[in-house]
């Protein structure tokens, strides 16, 4: 366990040595002083004191605002976060694995599915700890401003950086698999801006074939290929205190993050560097 | 207990590339290091030397055969917490600097310091690199990363180090101050592998070289035992002899031609005059004349052709 930590505690430092990840806290930190700015100078009180004189009915006015500010939040973040995040982390193991470097990681008392175990929890914390820190500001903001103190929203921390985690092991395996920085990136995007919401509508898109092989391949693909967009919409359900319909991708993406992990070490375990 | 224990070592790389197929890159090699002793392994490019390095090391894993690290299996990786390495070409992340370097490698091998331990001090006197501890590596000179990499293989105090081309890239000072570091450990009783290809280098603190050409061990004993107390004489000329010539003096002495450069072995002085005055009979001009010994580069050249023939 220690030399796990050792190893993401290295990943860690990598992490933060490059840009991108000073410009994904640059940006959320960005985005926070937004939405500071947007509530010290915006009257909420005035309007929804102006809005409930118009209707007669009593709708909670400024829960409707906060649940908008919420999904400003979560969409972009979802989306634009995770994006930045994959950027960023599909460096990681094929700088690992460059000549000169990973011949001295290895020649240490580490194992290497320690190696492999670290270097996807570090990558996870970094990526748990600029959401967080995004998400805790925004929470705290609400709060004070509108005085709801709701801990759903908090849960987007959690679900973000699950989907990310998925991706992230997905990653790893290319990396070992190919060592190119560019293809593990490629495959990432491929698969969260295309194939996981296409599966996920995949029923619409049955809808142009009668054939049933198609439309079983189509269920297979959906519960291999990782399940962002299921995850994104969990992600915004919970935040927002809405019912989630399944959690059923929570499952299967945990066991997709275990078995490719597994086949990452036990390929890894047999390369020669 | 040897130190290094290295039995039947085969180690054959499958290359996907199809005309290639297979390199064998160790073959059958047979080899034992005593503790407290520095050994030199020596041999031309791709002769398998970072190989057997790296199969010591856990980095590559061997085809058949057996190796052991302190009485324990290679493929134990807690056995590595007592060894140090300096890969060839090695590269750290250039965004530490120093101190860091060390401290983070140092971690690496479960040896706990911070930025403030003496140790990070001490070792980086060591190898002259005390006022650069602050800059990013990114920084350094070849000869700079060399020596940082050096202090890094032995900061966390380890029994056995690794050394591949320790003195890659660093000036003639350096070198000497090396050798001195080097020797000071083994007086500290630590066992040190140097793969080498600066043969007067390993001449200079090796107490045994082995000899690795093609995979094959096949040179192994102490310097003194490799170069034996052969002497030689080596006379310049001053144009290349017609093969015709060659033949004939070969049926009268034993001597190797290299373009203008003639040397003879086992022969006393009364036979290298006549030979010389053979030479001279031909109309041949003698640029100059010397009697050495043989060197480890005599022998390492000599058992290369010999092999080769
Ligand atoms: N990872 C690898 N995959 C395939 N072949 C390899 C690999 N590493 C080394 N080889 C081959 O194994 C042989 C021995 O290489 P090695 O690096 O051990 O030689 P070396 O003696 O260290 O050479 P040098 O003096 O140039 O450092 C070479 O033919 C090389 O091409
Ligand atoms: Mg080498």
């Amino acid at each position: 366990m220690k030399n796990i930590l050792t190893i993401a505690q290295f990943t860690v430092r990598e992490a933060l040595s490059r840009k991108i990840v000073i410009a994904f806290f640059a940006i959320s930190t960005f985005v926070i002083l937004l939405f500071t700015g947007i509530f010290a100078f915006v009257p909420f009180e005035d309007l929804t004191g102006m809005i409930r004189m118009q209707n007669k009915e009593v709708i909670n006015i400024s829960k409707e605002i906060v649940k908008m500010f919420k999904l400003f939040v979560i969409a972009p973040l979802f989306g634009g976060g995770l994006f930045l995040a994959i950027f960023s982390a599909s460096g990681f193991i094929p700088n690992m694995l460059e000549k000169g470097n990973i011949d001295l990681l290895l020649s240490k008392p580490i194992s290497r599915s320690q190696i492999i175990l670290g270097k996807f929890l570090g990558g996870v914390l970094i990526v748990l700890a600029n959401i967080a820190y995004l998400i805790i500001s925004i929470w705290l903001l609400i709060g004070v401003k509108f005085g709801i103190w709701n801990i759903d929203f908090l849960s987007s921390i959690l679900t973000i950086t699950f989907a990310f985690a998925t991706l992230y092991a997905l990653i790893i395996l290319i990396g070992i698999l190919t060592q190119s920085s560019v293809l593990s990136m490629m495959i990432s995007y491929l698969i969260f801006f295309i194939f996981s919401p296409l599966l996920s509508a995949r029923e619409n898109v049955a809808m142009f074939t009668d054939s049933k092989l198609t439309k079983y391949i189509l269920e297979f693909l959906y519960y291999i290929v990782p399940q962002t967009s299921e995850l994104g919409s969990i992600a915004k359900d919970l935040a927002l205190g809405q019912r989630v319909i399944s959690f059923q991708p929570l499952l299967v993406s945990t066991l997709f993050i275990i078995l490719i992990l597994y086949l990452s070490i036990i390929i890894f375990d047999k390369k020669d560097y | 207990m040897y130190a290094i224990e290295i039995t039947n070592l085969t180690k054959i790389y499958k290359t996907r590339a199809l005309n290639k197929g297979e390199i064998k890159a160790l073959e059958n090699v047979t080899l034992n290091i005593e503790k407290g002793t520095i050994f030199g392994l020596l041999g031309p490019n791709g002769a398998g030397k970072t190989t057997l390095v790296k199969v010591l090391l856990g980095i590559v894993s061997a085809t058949s055969g057996s190796a052991k690290l302190l009485g324990e299996n290679v493929k134990n990786y807690l056995v590595r917490k007592n060894v140090g390495y300096l890969p060839e070409n090695h590269k750290f992340p250039n965004y530490l600097t120093g101190e860091d370097v060390l401290m983070y490698y140092a971690k690496l091998s479960g040896y706990e310091i911070s930025k403030k331990s003496k140790e990070i001090e001490e070792y980086l006197q060591l190898v002259k690199m005390g006022k650069w501890r602050k800059t990013k590596i990114k920084k350094y000179s070849k000869g700079m990363m060399q020596r940082l990499g050096l202090a890094q293989a032995m900061i966390h105090n380890p029994e056995i180090i690794f050394l591949d081309e320790p003195t890659d890239g660093v000036d003639p000072i350096g070198r000497k101050e090396i050798r001195d570091i080097l020797i000071e450990l083994k007086n500290k009783g630590k066992t040190i592998f140097i793969n080498s290809h600066l043969l007067s280098e390993v001449e200079l603190v090796s107490d045994k070289v082995g000899m690795l050409n093609e995979g094959k061990l096949i040179k192994l004993g102490t310097v003194e035992e490799l170069t034996t107390s052969k002497e030689i004489f080596e006379i310049n000329i001053s144009e290349t002899l017609p093969d015709l010539v060659v033949k004939e003096l070969k049926t009268k002495y034993t001597f190797q031609i290299n373009n203008l450069k003639i040397s003879l072995e086992n022969a006393n002085t009364d036979k290298v005059n006549k030979f010389m005055d053979e030479l001279r009979k031909l109309g041949v001009t003698i640029t100059s004349f010397n009697q050495k010994k043989e060197s480890l580069e005599d022998m390492f050249i000599k058992s290369l052709t010999e092999t080769k023939n």
